[in-house]
């Protein structure tokens, strides 16, 4: 089986590792994408310092609006273990990735062992058109919505509504949602950088903040991607500094409009792509001239790649440590499929290794 | 390949060497000078002192919480951005590869990370194996996670709580057990603000105290070297000298250490309500051979603190500066992170001074240890102005006239001339550490010690002269000359490894699969998952 392509050209990963190695040194400007492990990050971090590379989250606003909720303002959160153990109210907030409605399925299904309350109401911010996660029993969520208005002013009109004032437009069932809190011990707000503006996210941490005076309650950050936490987090530890830090001056610059990855593409002002993508290919249209290293679980050249390297899946053809947001930190996966394909941590050291360096620091 | 360190004033308190002579070190291993045959490689001390590499008994430099102060505070490293960048990562500011390198660059070769959440075992790990250079150790926090305060609600038989606590040891890989606040995280789930020794958390009808006796008695029966690592209650509030001085009284004979003192160092007199209880807590501290303590000595400026002490952090979220800070509810402890600039006001000096108090009155190098609390006094790199005033009056006295007279007359700092020697330092950060921790293999400079070992080129600047080394070694190697890094390895970290009893075993994973609904697998990681050859140091229990 093909491994390697340089062009539509099959050939040997060294020589095509060599390839995009000679590639990223020549580069100007090399913007990284990631979509893969912890391994696969760290070795991305440490290539993309030897070659002065930007990079990012291959759904790059995403996470970073769940990562300036933290550099901008702080949270109040809670571990997924204690929502399911304690929770006696949840609160979806907007619309939830898929990957996060069978946890919420387990909310609906289970109570609080360690709550008085032995039940768990289940309410959902947002709007008639706001998809929810599907719940068993034929339970529903109840819904928190103010007509037309999007996430961050319903949560606005909640909050205020909480502090007793008025607001033009009343939350529907908020009598509902106040006795809920009156009663409650320990809700828990889900929320998610997904499908919520930044400002929503604030908003909702003023009200969680409001609930603190006199009682306890929380949000339980579901990210809008696994891989894309895990690679904020690596690359914290690593450098000081979530995604979007790019190593052109030599040393690590965290800077999320200069550095979002995706921005830098469309302004012309990267000139050579590398994308790793751990998990299943989405082919992507090639619209410009820049030059695109693919690293990709693939049969076949990514269309208009330079290179084109395959490599497995994380926790599928090899063991991987991945984040998890059912624990609410790093997991290790062994192979479910355990295949020949490298891993991408792999398959980057190779071309970090094919790029002259006095680095004496492997990592 | 031997070595000759040739001619340095060798302190080594453990051997009893001190004094001018020549120190051999044969690959990883410090040996006895040989009989015959010449060293492959020499190095001059003349002019230097040379001690073992220095051990940080409890510094927070990696994991969850950690890592979230790091995510909180990018504007923290923009100080460390400006240097030329001609090593990996070298500008990378308060990262784990700084970390490594800058605790080098003092001579220091092995640090305790002494918060780890035992489920972000794995996370922690992790960022412990980037750190290069140094050896790396945990404590596991325990005593507000469900499981053990059900057992001692139900009265568990003592034998199941040690199986529980060597199962937890020995599945996060840690060197010791921690005790947080305990059972404060879980009361302020349940929205209890304050937190007392003898409070008890709701639900459970177990006090702060039974959980420290629960776990100091099961640590000492498992022969954990390290004794149970105690952050009282009450932390940083005035009175709290009380809470101390009750959690020194319940050691009871059986050895107990305690975090950071100097947090718990405040009395209410003055006018301010807030004064030096310093005085009072060495004296006791002296008089009580059982415990030893740890400073976390604050030292003025911007810092960042990180605390799995929940509830303490979420009422010090008003203090943030600047404005902003995290506070988790985790499955046992959790967390907080709440930024914090020590100012050279009323509160500040008193702090600054209380800590120095307790190092200077607490008679005995063998149990006071060397820490700011990293970063929650002060930075780990300002260690080498710190060891100044320790070890001059004259500094202290420089310092002291900048600061608020209405503070300083609160405490006794100025009337005390104590200066710390050589020999006091290679205890208080060498050879006590290590027999704190049961390390036998370091802290000290006889045969058979690994080569671990910090060379200081003496001069009448202390803060220069332990703040870059002129050479360190560490297992041998040459990592540092001049101050500068000249060599990058990676460390492991000391682990002990008891063996896991069965049916301690089979009840965790019928516990996990109910209540949270998951295999214990999720929680459990093999030592491939680090991903570097030799990752873990094992530590023997003691028998
Ligand atoms: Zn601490």
């Amino acid at each position: 089986m093909a491994v390697a392509w340089i062009g539509n050209r099959e050939t040997l990963v060294e020589r095509a590792a060599a390839h995009a190695a000679a590639l990223l040194w020549s580069s100007r400007c090399p913007v990284f994408s990631l979509d893969t492990d912890i391994h696969g990050t760290r070795a991305a971090i440490a290539l993309a310092e030897r070659v002065g590379a930007a990079y990012d989250h291959a759904n790059g606003a995403a996470v970073s609006r769940e990562v300036a909720l933290f550099t901008d303002k702080g949270a109040m959160t809670v571990a997924p273990g204690e929502t399911r153990r304690r929770a006696d109210v949840v609160v979806i907030v907007g619309e939830l990735l898929q990957i996060h409605h069978e946890f919420v399925g387990e909310l609906a299904e289970t109570v609080p062992d360690l709550s008085a309350k032995n039940q768990r109401e289940i309410f959902l911010v947002g709007s008639n058109e706001t998809s929810a996660p599907r719940l068993s029993n034929g339970r529903t969520a109840t819904l928190l919505s103010c007509g037309e208005a999007g996430l961050g002013a319903t949560l606005a009109a909640l909050r205020a509504q909480w502090r007793g004032r008025q607001t033009s437009q009343p939350v529907s069932n908020f009598d509902d949602f106040a006795k809920a809190l009156a009663a409650a011990h320990f809700p828990v707000f889900l929320f998610s950088g997904d499908a919520t503006e930044g400002l929503a996210l604030e908003m909702l941490q003023g009200l969680i903040s409001d609930l603190n005076r006199k009682s306890r309650a929380s949000g339980l950050h579901l990210p809008a991607s696994e891989n894309g936490w895990g690679s904020a987090l690596a690359s914290t530890w690593m450098t000081g500094f979530p995604l979007r830090t790019g190593f052109a001056r030599g040393f690590p610059e965290f800077d999320p409009w200069r550095y979002d990855v995706a921005r830098m593409i469309a302004a012309g002002e990267a000139d050579l792509h590398l994308r790793i993508s751990s998990s299943t290919v989405q082919p992507q249209k090639k619209r410009n001239r820049m030059a695109l290293i693919a690293l990709a679980k693939t049969q076949q050249p990514v269309a208009g790649a330079a290179v084109t390297i395959a490599i497995g899946d994380a926790g599928v053809d090899h063991q991987a440590v991945v984040y998890s947001s059912r624990t609410g930190s790093l997991r290790s996966v062994e192979a479910r499929a355990a295949s020949e394909l490298p891993s991408a941590a792999t398959v980057i050291r190779l071309v970090a290794s094919h790029v002259s360096a006095e680095a004496a620091l492997p990592c | 390949m031997l070595t000759k360190i040739a001619g340095g004033d060798i302190i080594d308190p453990v051997n009893g060497r001190l004094g001018k002579g020549d120190l051999w070190i044969s690959d990883d291993k410090i040996v006895a000078a040989p009989a015959a045959g010449a060293a492959d490689r020499t190095f001059d001390a003349a002019g230097c002192i040379v001690m073992a590499g220095a051990i940080d008994i409890h510094s927070h430099i990696g994991g969850g919480n950690v890592n979230t102060a790091r995510l909180l505070l990018p504007e923290q490293h923009a100080a460390h951005q400006a240097r030329p960048a001609t090593t990996p990562l070298s500008n990378a500011g308060w990262s784990t590869f700084q970390t490594g390198c800058l605790y080098a660059k003092m001579g220091f070769t092995t640090v305790v990370e002494p918060a780890m959440s035992p489920g972000a075992a794995l996370h922690t790990h992790l960022e412990l194996a980037d750190i290069p250079i140094i050896d790396k150790a945990t404590l596991a926090i325990l005593g507000n996670d469900d499981f053990l305060l059900s057992m001692i609600r139900d009265d568990a038989s003592s034998q199941m709580i040690e199986d529980y606590v060597a199962w937890t040891v020995a599945s996060t890989r840690a060197l010791g057990v921690k005790v947080i606040n305990a059972g404060a995280a879980a009361a302020f789930k349940e929205n209890v603000r304050t937190f007392s020794l003898d409070d008890v958390v709701p639900s459970y009808g177990v006090s702060s105290r039974k959980i420290v006796k629960t776990l100091q008695a099961a640590v000492a029966s498992l022969g954990v070297p390290h004794p149970l690592h105690v952050h009282c209650n009450n932390l940083g509030s005035p009175g709290s000298a009380d809470t101390a001085a009750a959690t020194i009284a319940a050691a009871e004979g059986l050895p107990l250490h305690l975090a950071h003192l100097q947090f718990y160092g405040y009395g209410t007199e003055g006018k301010r309500r807030f004064s030096s209880a310093a005085a009072r807590l060495a004296e006791l501290v002296n008089a009580t051979p059982e415990v030893t303590i740890d400073i976390g000595q604050v030292m003025f400026g911007q810092t960042v603190t990180v605390s799995s002490d929940v509830m303490r952090q979420f009422s010090a979220r008003g203090s943030a500066q600047p404005k902003k800070s995290v506070i988790h509810d985790g499955d046992g402890n959790g967390g907080g992170i709440v930024p914090y600039r020590y100012g050279k006001d009323f509160y500040g000096t008193m702090q600054w001074a209380i800590g120095l108090e307790l190092f200077l009155l607490i008679d005995d190098p063998w149990r006071v240890f060397f820490t700011t609390d990293h970063p929650n006094g002060a930075p780990f790199t300002a260690y080498p102005a710190l060891f100044e005033l320790l070890m001059s009056r004259e500094a202290r006295t420089e310092m002291m006239a900048g600061l608020p007279k209405s503070a300083m007359a609160l405490s006794t700092l100025a009337a005390v001339d104590r200066e710390y020697t050589f020999e006091e330092i290679a205890v208080m950060t060498r050879a006590a550490p290590a027999k704190l921790l049961g390390l036998t293999d370091r802290g000290h400079l006889g045969a058979g010690a690994i080569a671990d070992i910090a060379v200081y080129r003496r001069e009448d600047n202390i803060a220069k002269m332990l703040g870059q080394a002129a050479y360190v070694f560490k297992d041998g190697d040459l990592v540092v000359q001049d101050g500068e890094i000249t060599h990058y390895r990676w460390g492991k970290a000391l682990r002990l490894n008891p063996s896991p009893d069965k049916a301690m075993l089979r009840r965790l994973v019928d516990y996990h699969q109910q209540r949270y609904g998951l295999s214990l697998d999720w929680f459990n990681f093999p030592d491939s998952a680090i991903a570097r050859e030799q990752p873990f140091g094992e530590v023997a229990c003691r028998t």
